[in-house]
Parts: structure tokens; C-alpha cells; sequence
């Protein structure tokens, strides 16, 4: 799923490199586990290279219209390509859909 | 009115509202529940296009199983314009059915989540419209994208109290499997909502099936206790109230 994820909302900047790959986290205001989703999202991005990932984090108290989008009903979500998450993610979940993902973009 | 009367909200569906004292009581969460096309889309829909079209109240329409095109195509059928009425500003369809392309695959699932994201989602059409009446069609879906039952049930219920805050009243859809004896896939229905409507399609001979509708509960209403006859006409679902069906 190349499609552009990119949008109006609070993009963490930077061009946009193909060997780049994003991580989408949904969070909101009320989130009570959105917290450590987040910690635990930007600890496995850590261990790689920088500049492997770029991570967009989308609070959807201020953009509910992303939530609705992508059709996440439940936070926190991880989202990679066309996968996602629902709770906070083990970090070895992350990476295998990282890997996951990894490997269907290269197929195409 | 007397501080025991219980504000109504007319669904206008012909013959329904004599049958719950005038409507569904304000503010409350009613459960539609039925099986496979027994008609709880078509009355949700009703409520909702009625509410806009001669009451004056807004209505948002969330749908998690059909696609807004199937769902605006059927009800043209039953003379309900919803098109017009989205944009009259009077009614809201939010599509979270399957259709979506950019939905993503959830590969996993830990019991630490909540339902703010269709939380916010809602509310943010229900205040853009100002809207008095919310359809969830149908809560059953929830029931296959989640596997924590505990959590769902507890956000479900905290999201009923939220969407139903300021006096909106919330109509939920669930599809009772064939076979079962509940009123849906959840086991929870009857204690999310303060109301619960069944709708039935028996079959009474080998070559006819019959429609009705009982009204199994209703908070603080003098309900009939009787069901109903109950037909889908080319104006939509009509009650008679005088016919006692076969549930
Ligand atoms: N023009 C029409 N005249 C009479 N009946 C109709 C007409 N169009 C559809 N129906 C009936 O309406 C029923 C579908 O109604 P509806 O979609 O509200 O059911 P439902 O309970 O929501 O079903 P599901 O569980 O599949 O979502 C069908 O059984 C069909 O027989
Ligand atoms: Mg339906």
C-alpha cells in the first residue's frame, strides 16, 4: 500500500523517501493506553537505523476526519501500510509487521 | 408536563408511536434487534428521516455494514431522499462499512484499547449537525472486528452514555443469528439499551412468511405487550396496531 497516507494533518515533516517507511499511531485525549503505545512505538523505532521510519502521530480529538478515513475505531492503533495493530503492540509484533509490510512492498 | 413525564421522540413510523406512548423516551439507548431482513435498517432509517423531515431534529446515520451507496439507493425506494436531506445539512452518513478501501487489516489485538476513535468520530458529525438522533447500524459488526468481549462491552456501554448525553436518543441495530434465542450476538443487548424492539419475519405456512414487531421493553412506558403486525410497504415499515401477529 504506497497510497498516499499523507494528508492535511500534523505530518512530522520531511520529504517523503521511498526507502522511508511510516508508522501511523492513532491516539485521542482520553486514551488511557495511548501513552505507552506511543513509548513503545518510538523504543522499536529506535532500534533501527535512523531514518528508517517516520512516525505521524494523528490525535483524533482534534482530527476525528483521519479516524473516520481509515476507518479506526479503536486506540490506541498502529498502523503500517495496510496493517494494523488494536492495543499496545508487543514490540515483537511491531516488528513482524514491520517486516510484514516490508516484504509485500517489495513483491510489488 | 409534570416532572414524571418522560420527554418522547416520535419515530413517526405509522402505527409505532401509539404503540410506546407517543415515541421512544428521550435520551434513551433502543435496541432494533431482528433477524436477517426482518426490516431494522429500514426502521432505523425512518427514524432518522422523519426526525429531519417533520420533526425538525437532525439524525446521524453510522453505517458499519452497508455501503452509503447501497443504503441511499434502497431508501429511495421507501420515497426517503437521504441525499437531499445530507445535503439539507439534516442528516449525516458515516461510512465505516467494510467498503472503505483505506481500512486497514488489524493482524492483532491486545485487550488494551477503548472506543474513543469511534467516539470522536461520531461526535464530530453529531455537532456539526446539531444532530438529536444517532443510528448505529448495526452494533453486531463490532461484535466480528473485536475479540475482547470484556472491553467492548464496557466501551460500548460508555459510548451509549456519551452519544445519548443532551437529551440524543441512540438507536441500535442487531442482527439475531438463525438459531439463537438472544437478542444478538453480544449477550449484553438487553442491558445496553433502556429499550428493545424485536422485529420478526416467522414463516406461517410453507408459502408465506408474516411481519411483526414487539415492543419487549421500554423505560418508564406502558408498552403493549403484544406483538404486532407489521409491513413493509413501498412507503416503508408500517405498524398496525389493531392486528395481532405471530412473533
Ligand atoms: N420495496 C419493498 N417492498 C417491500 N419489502 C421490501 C422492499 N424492499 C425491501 N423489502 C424487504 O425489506 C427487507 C430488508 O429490510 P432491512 O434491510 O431493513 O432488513 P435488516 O433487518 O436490516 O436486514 P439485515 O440483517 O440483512 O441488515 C427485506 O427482507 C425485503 O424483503
Ligand atoms: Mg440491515
Amino acid at each position: 500500500m504506497a497510497e498516499k497516507a499523507e494528508s492535511d494533518e500534523a505530518p512530522e515533516d520531511g520529504v517523503e523517501d521511498s526507502d522511508t517507511m511510516e508508522i501511523v499511531l492513532f491516539k485521542s485525549d482520553t486514551c488511557a493506553f495511548c501513552p505507552r503505545a506511543e513509548e513503545v512505538v518510538r523504543e522499536t523505532i529506535e532500534t533501527f537505523e535512523p531514518g528508517t521510519f517516520k512516525l505521524r502521530v494523528i490525535n483524533v480529538s482534534e482530527t476525528p476526519e483521519a479516524a473516520e478515513e481509515y476507518g479506526v475505531f479503536a486506540l490506541p492503533t498502529v498502523m503500517i501500510g495496510n496493517l494494523s495493530i488494536t492495543g499496545i503492540p508487543e514490540p515483537e509484533m511491531l516488528m513482524k509487521m514491520i517486516l510484514g509490510v516490508r516484504v509485500t512492498t517489495n513483491e510489488v | 408536563m409534570s416532572e414524571f413525564t418522560i420527554e418522547r421522540v416520535k419515530t413517526g413510523i405509522p402505527g409505532l408511536d401509539e404503540l410506546i406512548e407517543g415515541g421512544f423516551p428521550k435520551g434513551d439507548t433502543i435496541l432494533v434487534a431482528g433477524k436477517a431482513g426482518t426490516g431494522k435498517s429500514i426502521l432505523a432509517t425512518q427514524f432518522l428521516y422523519n426526525g429531519a423531515v417533520t420533526y425538525d431534529e437532525a439524525g446521524v446515520l453510522v453505517t458499519l455494514e452497508e455501503a452509503p451507496k447501497m443504503i441511499r439507493r434502497n431508501m429511495l425506494r421507501f420515497g426517503m431522499d437521504l441525499k437531499k436531506l445530507e445535503e439539507e445539512g439534516k442528516l449525516a452518513v458515516v461510512d465505516l462499512s467494510p467498503s472503505k478501501e483505506a481500512t486497514p487489516v488489524t493482524i492483532g489485538e491486545y485487550p488494551s484499547f477503548d472506543l474513543s476513535g469511534l467516539e470522536a468520530i461520531i461526535m464530530n458529525h453529531v455537532k456539526k449537525l446539531g444532530a438529536k438522533r444517532i443510528v448505529l447500524d448495526t452494533l453486531s459488526i463490532m461484535a466480528y472486528k473485536f475479540k475482547s468481549r470484556d472491553i467492548l462491552r464496557e466501551e460500548f456501554f460508555k459510548l451509549a452514555a456519551h452519544l445519548t448525553d443532551e437529551g440524543r436518543t441512540l438507536v441500535l441495530t442487531s442482527e439475531i443469528p438463525e438459531q439463537h434465542d438472544g437478542l444478538g450476538v453480544f449477550d449484553i443487548e438487553a442491558f445496553l439499551a433502556s429499550g428493545v424492539i424485536v422485529l420478526y419475519n416467522e414463516k406461517i405456512s410453507e408459502t408465506s412468511r408474516s411481519r411483526s414487531i414487539e415492543v419487549l421493553k421500554l423505560r418508564g412506558s406502558q408498552h403493549s405487550s403484544r406483538i404486532h403486525s407489521m409491513r413493509i410497504t413501498e412507503d416503508g415499515i408500517r405498524v398496525f396496531p389493531g392486528e395481532i401477529g405471530s412473533g
